[in-house]
């Protein structure tokens, strides 16, 4: 494509008055012999855009620099069909944080007019992915629980077909075990409607179930998975465009458990899944007599939000027990029931289902470590909290112990730990990438360079960030939901299955028009490798946070471009610089750094290069222009898809071009990490740690280069942070490199 | 030491009148709120958890019921409606029926048929004697009372209920100390109870520390009962013959009740007339109260708090109708009212002073004159040390 670029200058929202326009016009016309540019004081507005679409139109115009507010707004009136278009944005983070009418303010906005001139240059219109293969829309289910019986019918009321697959015999999972329930509105318990669910799965046509089956092997990505289905021996194929993971789990081992619990020590002690079990028959009993029961006791978080045993909370074991206490009080209105807790769930609306409990006539009991006595008779001792003293409850037919939910995903060997065992040394001058915890736990048996199944964030949970991105896993196109994704009850198990299958549709839908995901949802392009150069160091297989990237037995990488998010993390690992993206690549961005004016020495004028994520540290500096709090007139920033995506030549191009300093502005990386890509921030700062090469090759100050982890929320702090930084710059001295 | 959970004691605690303390969920914003509670005798949430386990011989002990004046902040600060305050009211009259020797006081507080027919049998007991026993000439042109009941006979009657009354109330508060103090009571030099008995005087009289609640209407309010009453039951039981006569203590110009019209700046007549209002106000203010229900305390109603101000405004209203027909000289409806009028106050006075309600004005004072005693007490004891 031939490139008529043209650039357009907005004067409003303040811009006009702080710059001069025709001096910035001149970037475009005289430096760079743009012969188009024009200015307008309200170019987002009809008669802006229709003035940029007179010329797409009349002139030919097929590339075009909007110089004007951030790329964060507006986005809907600057959206021209098969046209590049770069944003500059001279609003929030030139004349909204800088003073007006100041050289300096000036001298800023000339630079991002150079950069966006720069970056057009190398932009190419983005052509999307399509696979060879046709794009399936049908989605597998794997568990035939509630939550994926329920994942499974949503999917069909959307009009998509779906693959249900049911290790054990019947559908149903534990709930089929459960014959009452406390769940939304938790006025009452409710007998257990799950056979209504198994019928209306059973008799829905789009759903082809199979049960005592399991998913002997999964191979493709997004809207090309290929998935062997094994069943009584025999397999069935399958193509899928995305996967609900609704796998349930499996209750705590109650064996492993403290002896302080009694567990084992008498058949009266039991654990709160056994106690389903009974009651499930009909009469609440003492498992060593079948004497109905008088006096109980519930033990809450047995080995529950305990470092040695489960470390998390499983967040229905107080409803199930609270259920459980007065399912036993209905039986028996006079039997003494006790519930010994540490600190009572009962979060939003199942309050009611405790208030329940109370009235009628349960005792509570606030203690961290009850003991069980199993001598004669069966005793619990417990130092109730609230009263200061210990508590004895004597003559217990029951003692039921709240074991709590374990994935089953946690199951099987990990395998960082098999290629250990192996011996497998890593290459000295690799960089050491922290592995993600996969267990072979026969699942999904995926045939990705990474590992057969999901990764684990913590406690072998297959979740990402709870909050900003609920039902992703670090696979694309895979969602879990349910218990496997963390410990839930009915009614939010419900509304995960419901949350997944829309994940899971949106990721078809947007595969099939050859669009990424969330986060970069919609986004057309994807990373290409200059395959000729290649030199098989595997890091981009290695770093890549999603998986996207198989391998062939001689280590060439082979990308599987649905399962890309577009991180563009590879592109930054790459250390022959071979992946690039339509609109992003290490070359675009270092003709944006090249094109940055840098003042001579003697004209006191520092250049401090920030390279900031633009999830979370670009958008803060957007707010604290919007804050119109004044900043560092010496910064030029350049917004990256993810600090992951950082490649390290263009620290070596900013400080041999005499920049002064590089502030890189990431997210918070560890085990609550806000990064969208997951590892993109840990991956730059430790190829960061390997920057003081390029600097003493340089013979540069190691000062010069600095990491900060910065959120949305931080933007209060970013003057102070830019300002101390300059300082820090203009303490070491101006960048010997200046003028070469 | 362990503590055995005895689930019975919530049930029972219901026949005097705990309704909605299990929704308790211990937050404990009604000992913060409370502004009489201390770190030394918190409440009222330590009293809630008692009652829900069970463990009837630490409520026994606690002194905290007899510090709360129920002037109904914690209940309206509860996020569960659980009414503490109510509890601590219901745990008041469980204590009451707890340290009356002769069970007769949980008959009449768990049931209501039982409260009913005592106060009738009382009541028609007096009617009978009285018409039984009067003066042969019962003077039928002029209003005179003491014509058909002598004074010094009435005095006599009067002082031998006033007697069987202080020995139940007085044995009653003494098993009340002992419960509380256990061993201590008598640990306890004598001198120190003297040099604190001021305490007992002053609760008693001002009950100031009600006045530090945040409504002082309901300060105000029980004070005038308060007052009013004991003003009334000094003119009966002191001044209706002019004083002790039957010890010889008697000075006849400031006898209650006699058929003399004093002048109306007499200061028997005047007693007379700020006793009849401050009950009368008192409990027409506590009556409205209950059936309206807006306040915290006036909410929950027991059938004895009912039978309480009914019988206390009954006695007023008759004393205020015989006042009336004297003034106008109306020899029967004098007589006739003044029968009734005994009638209403006997029942209250030997049924409420030992047994119920009127009881607390011993056990509370005591009990506070008993920390103050305590305290006084372990400080000595610290100094010594």
């Amino acid at each position: 494509m031939e490139k008529k670029i043209a650039v357009y200058i907005c004067t409003g929202c303040g811009i006009g008055d702080a710059l001069d326009i025709e001096q910035l016009g001149k970037i475009a016309t005289d430096e760079n012999s743009i012969p188009i540019c024009q200015k307008h004081s309200n170019l987002c507005g009809q008669e802006g855009v229709d003035l940029i679409k007179k010329d797409i139109t009349d002139n030919g115009v097929n590339t075009i620099v909007i110089t004007a507010c951030s790329h964060r707004v507006m986005y809907d009136a600057f959206n021209f069909d098969n046209c590049i278009v770069d944003r500059v944005n001279v609003r929030e983070q030139v004349v909204w944080c800088q003073k007006p009418g100041e050289e300096d303010t000036q001298m800023m906005a000339e630079d991002y007019l150079r950069m966006g001139i720069a970056k057009v240059k190398a932009m190419q219109l983005p052509e999307p992915f399509k696979p060879e293969e046709e794009i399936s829309r049908d989605i597998l289910v794997v568990g035939g629980g509630l939550t994926g019986m329920t994942s499974a019918l949503e999917a069909s009321k959307a009009g998509y077909s779906v693959v249900l697959v049911e290790k054990e015999a019947e559908l149903g999972g534990f709930q089929k075990n459960v014959k009452e329930i406390a769940t939304a509105p938790y006025k009452d318990i409710q007998d257990n409607d799950i056979k209504n669910l198994i019928d209306a799965v059973t008799n829905n046509t789009k759903i082809k179930v199979y049960t005592g089956a399991t998913v002997e092997r999964t191979s493709g990505s997004p809207g090309i998975f290929k998935t062997v289905i094994k069943q009584n021996g025999s397999n069935a194929e399958h193509r899928v465009g995305a996967i609900v993971l609704a796998a349930g789990w499996k209750p705590y081992d109650p064996t492993k458990l403290n002896k302080r619990l009694g567990f084992g020590e008498s058949p009266n002690v039991i654990t709160n899944v056994m106690f389903e079990e009974s009651y499930k028959e009909g009469r609440i009993t003492r498992p060593s007599d079948g004497k109905d029961v008088a006096n109980i006791a519930f033990l809450q978080c047995a080995g529950s939000r305990d470092p040695k045993h489960l470390p998390y909370c499983s967040a229905v074991c107080c409803i199930t027990a609270l259920k459980q206490a007065i399912r036993v009080k209905r039986q028996n209105a006079d039997a003494n029931v006790y519930m010994v807790y540490k600190e009572l769930r009962t979060p939003g609306q199942s309050e009611d289902i405790y208030r329940k409990a109370q009235e009628e006539g349960v005792i509570f009991i606030r203690c961290q470590d009850p003991e069980v006595k199993t001598g004669e008779g069966l005793t619990v001792e417990a130092n109730d909290e609230l009263l200061g003293e210990t508590v004895i409850m004597e003559d217990l037919d029951m003692v039921v112990l709240a074991t709590g939910m374990v994935p089953v995903s946690a199951f099987g060997k990990d395998i960082t730990q098999e290629t250990k065992e192996e011996g497998e040394k890593k290459d000295g001058e690799e960089l050491e990438v922290p592995l993600d915890v996969i267990r072979r736990s026969n699942l999904l048996n995926l045939e990705y360079r990474q590992g057969p199944e999901l990764p684990a964030l913590s406690n072998d949970f297959p979740d990402s960030h709870f909050i900003c991105f609920p039902y992703e896993s670090r696979r694309t196109g895979i969602y879990p939901a349910g218990c496997v994704r963390r410990p839930m009850g009915i009614s939010t198990a419900t509304g995960d299955a419901t949350g997944a299958v829309m994940k899971a549709i949106q990721c078809i839908e947007l595969t099939a028009r050859g669009a990424a995901v969330h986060p970069r949802a919609g986004d057309m392009t994807y990373p290409e490798f200059n395959m000729s150069r290649c030199t098989q160091c595997k890091r981009c297989t290695v770093e890549c946070p999603f998986g996207a990237i198989n391998e062939d037995e001689k280590a060439n990488p082979l990308p599987q471009p649905t399962r890309c998010r577009r991180c563009g993390v590879c592109m930054g690992a790459c250390p022959e610089r071979i992946i690039s993206f339509k609109n992003y690549s290490v070359p675009m961005i270092g003709d944006m750094i090249k094109s940055i004016g840098v003042p001579e020495e003697d004209e006191e004028k520092p250049r401090i290069l920030v390279l900031a994520c633009e999830n979370d540290a670009y958008p803060a500096l957007d707010m604290a222009g919007l804050h119109r709090m004044q900043y560092n007139a010496w910064v030029r920033v350049i917004p990256l898809r993810c600090l992951g995506s950082m490649n390290l030549v263009w620290i070596a191009d900013t400080l041999s071009k005499g920049i002064d300093g590089v502030l890189l502005l990431g997210c918070k990386h560890g085990d609550d990490y806000q990064c969208h890509f997951i590892k993109g921030s840990e991956l730059a700062s430790i190829r960061l740690s390997k920057v003081s090469e390029t600097l003493n090759r340089l013979a540069l100050e190691s000062e010069r280069v600095r990491f900060e982890t910065v959120s949305i929320t931080d933007y209060d702090r970013l003057p102070a942070l830019l300002d101390e930084f300059a300082a820090a710059i203009d303490e070491v001295g101006p960048n010997p490199f200046k003028g070469w | 030491m362990s503590i055995k959970v005895d689930p019975n004691l919530m049930k029972d605690l219901r026949h005097f009148g705990l309704k909605d303390a299990d929704k308790c969920m211990h937050c404990g914003n009604c000992t913060a709120v409370c502004p009489l509670s201390t770190e030394d005798n918190p409440f009222p949430r330590k009293l809630i958890k008692y009652a829900h386990m069970g463990l009837a011989d630490k409520i026994l002990k606690s002194p905290e019921p007899w510090l709360c004046y129920y002037c109904g902040d914690c209940s309206d600060n509860c996020p569960r409606g659980a009414e503490p305050g109510e509890a601590m009211m219901a745990m008041r009259r469980y204590l009451t029926s707890k340290y009356d020797w002769t069970g007769f006081a949980r008959k009449f507080y768990t049931s209501e048929t039982f409260e009913i027919i005592a106060v009738a049998i009382v009541a028609i007991f007096v009617g009978l004697a009285l018409m039984l026993f009067h003066a042969g000439s019962p003077n039928m042109e002029h209003a005179h009372l003491n014509s058909v009941w002598p004074a010094s006979a009435i005095e006599i009657a009067d002082l031998i209920m006033a007697a069987i009354l202080t020995f139940l109330l007085l044995s009653n508060t003494y098993r009340c100390a002992r419960f509380q103090m256990g061993d201590l009571l008598f640990k306890i030099p004598l001198g120190i109870y003297i040099r604190q008995a001021k305490e007992l005087v002053i609760h008693f009289l001002t009950q100031k520390r009600f006045s530090e609640c945040t409504d002082k209407m309901q300060w105000l309010v029980h004070l005038l009962i308060m007052t009013g009453y004991s003003t009334v039951f000094l003119l009966v039981a002191v001044f209706l013959a002019g004083g002790l006569e039957v010890i010889g203590l008697a000075w006849e110009p400031i006898a209650f009740q006699r058929d003399v019209i004093y002048p109306i700046y007499h200061p028997m007549r005047l007693l007379g007339y700020y006793a009849t209002f401050a009950i009368f106000y008192g409990t027409t203010y506590a009556m409205i109260g209950r059936i309206r229900k807006k306040k915290a305390p006036y909410k929950n109603s027991h059938g004895t708090d009912w039978m309480f101000l009914i019988l206390l405004q009954l006695t007023t209203l008759t004393g205020i109708l015989i006042h009336f027909t004297r003034l106008l000289d109306w020899p029967m409806p004098t007589y006739t009212l003044y029968v009734i009028h005994l009638m209403v106050a006997v029942p209250m006075l030997v049924l409420e002073v030992p047994f119920a309600k009127w009881a607390h004005l011993a056990f509370r004072p005591v009990t506070i004159f008993l920390i103050k005693v305590r305290e006084a007490y372990q400080k000595e004891m610290q100094t010594f040390a």
